[in-house]
């Protein structure tokens, strides 16, 4: 866990660095800053940096046995998660997203046809395995 | 234990519409990435048909020629190479970590059918009256709007791109999380097998760069649907737009590269009898790669004449430097070692040298004042063949032929395999080499025709003979996955190669429904070596195995 925040740490860092000199580079270059390419990699200092403080804040609770070089299998937790044998609700989303986009190209009318879908399907997929809350 | 029921045809069909498993979606994600890169590899053909001599209208008209070329840029990048990403990694990744699947298992089914649908919505503009997209694969403004390219063909075509890029970003997310969160025990970061490894960097990538993509994708749809003017030229809208596309496109070639850099680092320590030489280094040289690749979109836009010359000159010839440690890390891997030449140990040196030759002229494009002059021309073509299909297409058929027992449980033929490498490398380097020169004598890029006078004819005819042997080199592959399908031997044993390293081959060829019966103790980034070869195990894997019997 430690590792993975330090990946995005240093990201963060040089992404900083990268916007410093880039911004102030064409602002002495052009008189002004170039807007676009300083606000690109700009937004990637916050991505990255939000996703080093994640790690961070969550590195306790996260660190398993897959941290521990001297770990072994049986180490691991005995449930290793739930997967969904197999779902329907993919190919629908597929299906009715590919439709709404299409929409966008083609015309409204496609779109009233589509959005109807996309969302049953959306619905479908999020509450395929939910049992309610605070039940297991 | 595997028990083989035979389903009925429909159930097969369900099963495969329906699934959720990794194995499965990564074969669907290799099947139909193959399909786009042959339907793409005869429009290459033709295109280079249209090329063998001066004045030929093998295309009838000069916009038939531009949906051409820029749908072959846009199916072999985003329909064919990108997928193809998604693939391997969807198949070998959590193997690789000893994982029973990814962590989302249906998000990766949804990446997969936004891909699949999406990239149908960007081709079917070929069933339109006015034909595909025209605007070349970049789609520069003003030239994408709808004033010089109309037609619903560039609007599928932005759309069905979105859609697929939205599945892409899906299915970075889910790597992350996967390597991130359900590693086995003992797997540290710093043994993830290398290709794990380029999968994370990977997808750190894809989440990065594909949202602008995403941004700029819907507001030229909005310039051309809605009627807004965003990139309008009176308003910058041209520089806006090369900016938003490159800050996408440069990182999108190292989405390209790294995966297929990982493929290739899982060959050569197999076929040298060695580890991997400079593990760490191959690390950091390949974070280092993601982080610079971000740095570097402007050298596609020199020629604009307003973006920061220097800047960009410095990042793209430093991240050189990282590519270059990999080479050495490849060499030193091969260096004295017991080298055998199976067929995915020769693609991955068809790689090697192929991408070599891209690197050199990567550097020479680099700098801006050789640029200005090559910009545009062939010698850019050439440079980014080289680069792209020596990294996806030699270290693809590399992993083909190396998993190819893992994934089906029968080996594909030698002999075929070795045909298959000798054609296509003499087909390529054919087909590219002679294009640098042809850059350099003054022959621009997307020209419909060319005449007699110009002394571009017997270049181009050389280049056209070496695309048909490239296109002939996929017959002996295909019959090769044919025959092996249908007299193929089982291999019956979890290592077919005898000196796999990653923990792959430490579960059955084929692979069962979750993976793993048992996993075998993880001590270094080679548990399956350690295993198999306890004698020659890395230092800490012997170590362990002296703890245990005391």
């Amino acid at each position: 866990m430690k590792t993975n925040k330090n990946i995005f740490l240093l990201l963060t860092v040089f992404y900083l660095v990268v916007t410093g000199v880039y911004g102030y580079w064409s602002s002495v270059a052009y008189g002004q800053i170039e807007v676009i390419g300083t606000a690109a990699i700009g937004m990637l200092v916050f991505l990255s940096g939000f996703i080093a403080f994640y790690f961070g804040k969550t590195a306790n609770n996260f660190t398993g046995a897959e941290d521990f070089p001297d770990a072994n299998i049986e180490d691991g937790e005995a449930e290793a998660g739930f997967f969904a044998p197999f779902s329907w609700w993919p190919l629908a989303l597929g299906i009715s997203s590919a439709l709404c986009f299409t929409a966008l190209a083609v015309g409204w009318w496609l779109f009233v046809c589509g959005f109807p879908l996309a969302l049953v399907a959306l619905i479908g997929f999020v509450f395929e395995h939910s049992r309610g809350a605070h039940a297991h | 234990m595997i028990t083989t029921v035979k389903k009925s045809k429909g159930r097969i069909v369900v099963d495969w519409l329906t699934t959720t498993d990794h194995k499965k979606i990564g074969y669907l994600y290799l099947m139909t990435a193959v399909i786009y890169f042959m339907i793409a590899g005869v429009m290459a053909l033709i295109i280079r048909a249209q090329l063998a001599m001066p004045g030929l209208t093998i295309v009838q008209t000069k916009e038939q020629y531009n949906q051409l070329f820029t749908m072959h840029g846009t199916i072999m990048l985003l329909m064919f190479a990108t997928p193809l990403f998604a693939g391997f990694a969807n198949v070998l990744m959590p193997l690789q970590i000893g994982a029973p699947d990814v962590a989302f298992p249906r998000l990766n089914a949804i990446a997969y059918w936004f891909y699949f649908f999406g990239s149908f919505v960007a081709v079917a503009g070929f069933f339109t009256p006015q034909g595909a997209a025209s605007f070349g694969w970049f789609a520069y403004a003003p030239l994408s709007n709808t004033t010089f390219s109309p037609g619903l063909g560039g609007d599928l075509w932005v759309f069905g791109l979105a859609l697929s890029g939205f599945g892409t970003i899906m299915g970075g997310v889910n790597f992350i999380t996967t390597i991130v969160t359900m590693r086995a025990p003992g797997m540290t970061m710093f043994r993830l097998p290398i290709f794990t490894w380029n999968t994370l960097v990977t997808s750190i990538l894809v989440i990065m760069c594909f949202p602008p993509l995403a941004a700029a994708l819907f507001a030229l749809g909005a310039d051309r649907k809605f009627g807004a003017h965003i990139f309008e030229a009176a308003n910058g809208g041209p520089m806006l737009w090369q900016h938003l596309f490159w800050f996408f496109g440069h990182p999108e070639v190292y989405i390209l590269a790294l995966p297929f850099f990982g493929i290739v680092s899982e060959i050569f320590p197999v076929f040298s009898r060695k580890p991997i030489f400079g593990y760490r280094t191959l690390v950091y040289a390949t974070i280092a790669i993601a982080a610079l690749s971000m740095t570097v979109w402007a050298h596609h836009m020199y020629v604009t004449g307003s973006v920061l010359l220097p800047f960009f000159a410095f990042t793209t010839m430093l991240i050189a430097v990282p590519t270059g440690v990999k080479i050495f890390n490849w060499i030193g891997t091969m260096w004295r070692g017991s080298v055998t030449f199976e067929t995915p140990m020769v693609f991955a040196l068809g790689f090697l040298t192929t991408f070599i030759f891209g690197g050199l002229t990567g550097v020479i494009l680099a700098s801006p004042t050789l640029d200005f002059h090559l910009s545009d021309s062939y010698f850019v073509v050439a440079h980014f063949h080289y680069v792209v299909f020596g990294t996806v297409v030699f270290a693809m058929f590399g992993g083909f032929y190396f998993w190819w027992p893992k994934m089906t449980g029968k080996m594909l033929n030698e002999r075929l395999g070795k045909i298959h490498f000798w054609l296509l490398f003499i087909g390529f380097h054919t087909t590219f080499l002679i294009q640098h020169w042809l850059g350099v004598i003054g022959m621009p890029r997307r020209y419909y025709t060319y005449l007699q006078n110009d002394g571009f004819t017997w270049m181009n005819q050389v280049s056209s003979f070496g695309a048909l042997i490239l296109g002939l080199s996929m017959i002996p592959f295909l019959w090769n996955v044919w025959i092996t399908h249908r007299n193929g031997v089982r291999v019956e044993m979890n290592d077919p190669w005898g000196y796999g390293r990653s923990l792959e081959w430490a579960t059955a060829s084929p692979i069962p429904r979750h993976n793993f019966t048992s996993i075998p103790r993880i001590r270094s980034e080679s548990p399956a070596f350690d295993l198999n070869h306890p004698d020659y195990a890395s230092p800490e894997a012997k170590v362990a195995v002296k703890a245990k019997a005391k």
